[in-house]
């Protein structure tokens, strides 16, 4: 081809305008807000130089009813394409907010679909990067059917390929549904924000003043609602953290998760530091990170959702490279128990891992469901069978491990032997029984207690007797409801040969369309 | 009698150094588990167990004088050495001991209740012409009679608990307004501490040393005195760096001094070992403060400097032994400095720092002595006091102790917990510490930052926290992620895979 | 193709900085080298592991002793001969970021008072929509059977209370809110 012809001037005068829109002004814009731009996000999230862009070139479509007017640009205002991550296939959108706010017309919302459409039939996963003011009010209805093709898209490749948000600006109005139905939403602090309606509605609606970071910021978002299970303080973070949970997911449901090689000197099989974590003192808290931080190979441990109802503590990490999905209850907080939100937490991860193939390790140090007249009323009852549900339903490989308490309904929810699961360990320091010690003796001895002297001292005596004769992992085991109480040094070892035993777990459910979860 | 076996009410460090002497001595030591250390260094040391982990009691293991008492009875033990804290200035515990025909190694229940009230402590001084500070005559009724009492003396004041000890139930008010609230605290303290709420009051000395004199007496009426301790080294009353002899005394002094806490010793009849403390103002005159019926934690700087075994005369006093030496026999020599390591953020105000001790490693040599009752994976409670370890320094002149100590506290690596081991350090730099010139308010005028700063070392800790951050956020891209073996599915499972 | 090798993102390959509590900033321009560039010196470093598990560090033939005691993102905590620092590693844009938007959102008008150890609560002496001054007490807290007084860092009025007397705290459990005056 003659590079000083006809033809080829033309292809660069295109590249030229297309450079353009990438000046340097347009750069400062975003960077006054803390911002960086779509590009160079996705510089960042790609392995170095990896990036291939497609549909660059299209162009949005022209304003109909000629109210207000459509910026014509190249790309519409999103970026999408392929690339890879720590050398695996992804597909990514990236939304630019310089173009229109990141407005979502027909064309952008074509686009986003383009690529969802390529990601599901490559099975690989799709990152989007969210930075938009919402629907395209110049193209009215037609952006509206934009969003819902692309929620349709979500809910097709839902527990197909992995599917992550990221929010790096405004998600407002429609657009936070298509996040909210991928598998984790990831948050820049202070400079994004989701909500439904915005706080200028909230004002004119109820009169209540409320900052964009009161209202849908990404701690509250972290924290209360539990919407974003990832929060970090800037960019650079946010998308760094994208990279380390892409590097435990496989790319599709058919897959497995990828391995990686360790260093076995790094984690011993043998650890003697267990046997000190969980007290004797069954009331004393202790964090139950550390107990996973020592089974899992150093380094390996990444949390989902660590703000949120941190009763219960959820996350991935390897063992001898291979990924593990693990939920823990966490004595340090609410002591442990379960709750409506810590159900929700834990449910959900429980059916990401079950979809895409990730063995299940559930460390269990649980007293109960939290009391209250507020969980009963806002349905704990419907909220606590979502986590029995999704461990039931679950057909990958799951152990559980009691670490200590282990009481009533509660112990049955928790991977019970009875519920599916594949392995169940107990330490010596479990408590398995109907309930607490001291619940117990009130009920089974309260005509004694009411005639005794001492009824505290009487009390005491004979929770210990129960805890000595009843709550123990001994009579489970005796009952076979407990496959071996071991010794918690040796935890990790016999966790390596169960999973080993169970990796080729094949089991049949009834056929059917789906089941049908208390949502 | 001779003693052949000692119960050990205690924990941490005192139970393993009074181990050690017994050990030296022939005698058999036994020490209590308790479920808040089940796994406690000071177990293994000891030749017996006595096992406290069934515990129905609501009193805490240490302090529980019956089940101690029943301990030593039903294992046949000669003797109880409570160490220092929790029972060892009981008088209601060395009396149940005598009753029960167990010899309790201290002095008598009559002397640690006279000493232990500290209004009835005073009276003994006056007595004995030993020189006093002004205040309340007896204990105060209420926070009401303190404001009265404080407003007579002028101010500052400081209001202490009648049975205080180890810088609790202590609070200085510098204005009126501030006396009631100090009162509720300090007496809260004590009263938990304690169990006896009751307080004095005292004219508050301004930035006086903190001098005591260590006591020998034996049940014969012999008292000699072993020195002097310089404690002035503290925050809030709690002695952090203490050695023996004091730059601040000359022998004229230390004569007078000693000769004072000789007479209360023998106007109350003291046997056993203890300590007088006196307070010293710039002019060097002395006040006599309170004297504390046990062993002391700084006692090795003593032994350093005196050659004594102070636990081993402990124990010869109470077979009713005379003491061996007379006053003239006792010869200080060279000078021993001792350094609190404790489990405390220096830098954050000195609060507690929770943990378990992954690894510890301390020097050794010559001239370098550690007490310590922990070891790798010993954990720090909140049930107990955050001391980690004594590090005793000693050296023919201060100098060359101080200059052992700065290259010993080089070699005191702690992994696991904030230590005081970087105050050490600032304290050893300082130029006025160095030449001996300081007071209690060493730590408010002169040491305003209580950690030593290197800024080598801030550049150092970026550089590891960054170094350190690539390979985690990097972590995977270090590593290879390896693909293949994850597409290695047999048929067996790909086939059944989907439902 | 066996193993899938990756060429890394750019982050970790360009110039990152450590910035200090207190606000003091060290660069490191090839943070994956064991190499400090330093006030012109540039000297090649050792990081070890002695016998007994401690980490060390030799810089100009001199031993530090160190260890990371917190990390949790980008904020490290980390320990060189029993001092602590904290530091929050920054890309040169994060950190042009962070000024601004510490600009935008100004000083803070309120003050969380947070428990500074695990214990007891043993007195609370101020109430809600109590005028407090800097120093003034407001309240103890028994921890190491030490009763420490909690005093307010700013003057203010108390927004909130969070805790009530005899109540357990945790480490850095909230205690109370204080509006700035």
């Amino acid at each position: 081809m003659d590079v000083k012809g006809k033809n080829f001037k033309k292809f660069l005068d295109r590249q030229q305008v297309f450079e353009s829109q990438y000046d340097a002004k347009s750069m400062q814009k975003q960077h006054a807000k803390g911002k960086l731009t779509a590009r160079e996000r996705i510089d960042i999230l790609f392995d170095e130089g990896t990036f291939e862009e497609i549909d660059a070139f299209v162009t949005p479509t022209k304003s109909d009813g000629g109210f207000g007017k459509i910026q014509q640009s190249y790309g519409d205002g999103v970026i999408i394409g392929h690339g890879q991550i720590m050398g695996r296939l992804a597909f990514s959108y990236a939304q630019d907010f310089n173009v229109m706010g990141g407005s979502l017309g027909s064309i952008h919302a074509a686009k986003i679909s383009k690529i969802q459409d390529m990601a599901l039939k490559m099975g690989a996963p799709i990152i989007g990067l969210i930075d938009s003011g919402g629907a395209r009010i110049q193209e009215g209805v037609a952006s509206l059917a934009g969003y819902a093709a692309i929620f349709y898209r979500n809910v097709q490749a839902s527990g197909v390929i992995p599917q992550i948000s990221v929010i790096l600006g405004p998600a407002a109005g429609g657009a936070v549904y298509s996040p909210s139905i991928t598998d984790f939403i990831f948050m820049a602090n202070k400079t994004s924000y989701m909500f439904v309606t915005g706080p200028n509605v909230v004002k004119e609606v109820l009169n209540e003043d409320v900052t964009f970071d009161d209202l849908g910021g990404a701690e509250v978002h972290a924290k209360k609602s539990g919407v974003a299970q990832m929060v970090y303080e800037d960019e650079e973070n946010t998308l760094m953290g994208v990279r380390k949970l892409i590097s435990y997911l496989p790319a599709n449901n058919l897959e497995n998760p990828p391995e990686v090689d360790i260093d076995k000197k790094e984690t011993k099989d043998i650890e003697e530091k267990l046997r000190d974590i969980a007290p004797d003192d069954p009331n004393k808290p202790y964090d139950v990170k550390d107990v996973i931080k020592l089974l899992v190979d150093k380094r390996s441990f990444y949390e989902i959702g660590e703000l949120y109802a941190q009763n219960i503590v959820v996350g991935f990490g390897r063992i001898d490279g291979k990924v593990i999905g693990i939920i823990a209850n966490q004595p340090k907080v609410l002591a442990g128990t379960l709750d409506i939100n810590s159900s929700n937490k834990a449910a959900r991860f429980i059916r990401f891992c079950d979809s895409f193939n990730i063995p299940l390790l559930t460390l269990e140090d649980v007293p109960g469901f939290l009391p209250g007249v507020d969980q009963e009323h806002d349905g704990i009852i419907r909220h606590g069978a979502k986590l029995l549900y999704a461990y039931a339903d679950a057909t990958v490989p799951k152990i559980t491990v009691i670490l200590r308490k282990s009481y009533g309904g509660a112990y049955c929810v928790m991977n019970s032997k009875n519920l599916g699961g594949d392995f169940n360990f107990a330490w010596p320091t479990a408590e398995i029984a109907v309930m607490g010690p001291e619940g117990a003796v009130a009920i089974l001895y309260r005509k004694e207690l009411a005639a005794s002297k001492d009824p505290a001292g009487l009390k005491k005596e004979l929770a210990a007797k129960y805890r000595e004769e009843i709550a123990n992992p001994y009579v489970a085991d005796e009952k076979g409801f407990i496959d071996e109480v071991i010794d918690p040094a040796t935890t990790r070892k016999k966790l390596k040969s169960a999973f080993l035993a169970l990796e080729n777990k094949y089991i049949t459910n009834p056929t059917r369309k789906h089941g049908n979860i208390p949502l | 009698m001779k003693i052949k076996s000692i119960l050990i009410a205690n924990r941490g460090e005192i139970t393993m150094r009074i181990i050690r002497t017994a050990r030296k001595m022939n005698i058999q030591s036994y020490v209590i588990k308790t479920v808040k250390e089940p796994n406690a260094w000071y177990l293994e040391e000891a030749d017996h167990i006595i096992d406290f982990t069934e515990c129905f009691s609501d009193i805490a293991e240490f302090l529980d004088i019956e089940r101690i008492i029943y301990a030593a009875k039903e294992n046949k033990i000669d003797s109880i050495h409570p160490g220092y804290g929790f029972l060892a200035e009981n008088p209601h515990f060395a009396q149940r001991c005598k009753e029960e025909g167990i010899i309790f190694i201290g002095p008598s229940s009559e002397v640690i209740y006279q000493m232990g009230n500290k209004t009835v402590a005073k009276e003994y001084a006056r007595k004995n012409n030993v020189p006093l500070l002004e205040g309340s005559k007896g204990n105060l009724k209420d926070a009401k009679e303190a404001i009265v009492m404080a407003n007579k003396i002028g101010y500052p004041v400081i209001l202490k608990a009648a049975s205080g000890g180890g810088g609790r139930g202590m609070r200085v008010a510098e204005k009126e307004s501030e006396v009631e609230r100090m009162y509720n605290i300090a007496s809260n303290e004590a009263a938990k501490a304690f169990n006896d709420p009751n307080m004095f009051i005292e004219k508050y000395v301004q930035e006086p040393r903190h001098v005591e004199f260590q006591i020998l007496g034996d049940q014969h009426g012999n008292v000699v005195h072993l020195g002097e301790r310089d404690c002035s080294i503290q925050r809030k009353h709690q002695k952090l760096l203490e050695e023996s002899p004091s730059p601040a005394l000359d022998p004229e002094l230390r004569e007078r001094m000693g000769k004072a806490a000789v007479n209360i010793a023998k106007g109350v009849g003291y046997y056993s070992a203890g300590t007088v403390e006196f307070l010293l103002d710039a002019k060097k005159e002395f006040y006599f403060m309170e004297m504390n019926t046990r062993i002391q934690v700084e006692h090795p700087v003593t032994e350093m400097v005196t050659g004594i075994d102070l636990i081993e005369q402990m124990i010869l006093i109470a077979q009713g032994e005379k003491l061996a030496f007379k006053q003239k026999d006792i010869k200080l020599k060279g000078w021993a400095i001792e350094f609190r390591i404790n489990a405390e953020d220096v830098q954050s105000g000195f609060s507690p720092s929770l943990g378990t001790i992954e690894k510890i490693t301390w020097p050794e040599g010559d001239n370098i002595r550690v007490d310590t009752g922990v070891r790798d994976g010993s954990v720090i409670t909140p049930y107990y006091d955050s001391m980690i370890a004594k590090l005793i320094i000693y050296g023919d002149t201060r100098e060359k102790a101080l200059q052992l100590s700065s290259q010993a506290i080089k070699k005191f690596w702690i992994k696991g917990t904030k230590t005081t081991l970087s105050f050490c350090r600032a304290v050893l730099q300082n130029k006025n510490f160095r030449k001996g010139k300081f007071n209690t308010s060493f730590l408010t005028n002169e040491l305003k930052i209580h950690y030593h700063n290197a800024p080598d070392e801030e550049m150092l800790a970026a550089f590891f926290a960054v170094y350190d951050y690539v390979r985690e956020v990097g972590d995977a891209e270090g590593k290879t992620l390896n693909v293949e073996k994850s597409k290695n599915i047999t048929p067996w499972l790909l086939n059944k895979r989907l439902r | 193709m066996a193993e899938s090798k990756s060429n890394g993102s750019k982050v970790t390959k360009h110039k990152l900085i450590a910035l200090s509590s207190s606000k003091k900033q060290f660069e490191f321009s090839n943070p994956q080298e064991k190499i400090i560039k330093y006030k012109g010196e540039k000297v090649k470093v050792r990081l070890s592991e002695d016998p007994n598990g401690f980490s060390y560090i030799v810089w100009k033939n001199r031993k530090y002793m160190l260890d990371i005691i917190e990390k949790n993102q980008n904020r490290y905590t980390v320990m060189v001969n029993g001092v602590w620092h904290t530091f929050t590693i920054e890309s040169p844009f994060s950190l042009k970021r962070k000024k601004l938007l510490e600009k935008q959102a100004g000083v803070s008008t309120s003050e969380s008072i947070v428990s500074p150890m695990p214990g007891k609560i043993i007195d609370v002496f101020v109430e809600e929509g109590a005028e407090i001054n800097t120093g003034e007490p407001l309240l103890i807290l028994e921890a190491m059977k030490m009763q420490n007084e909690i005093i307010s860092p700013i003057d203010g009025i108390i927004r909130k209370i969070s805790i009530r007397k005899n109540d357990s705290v945790m480490k850095d459990d909230l205690l109370i809110e204080i509006d700035r005056r």
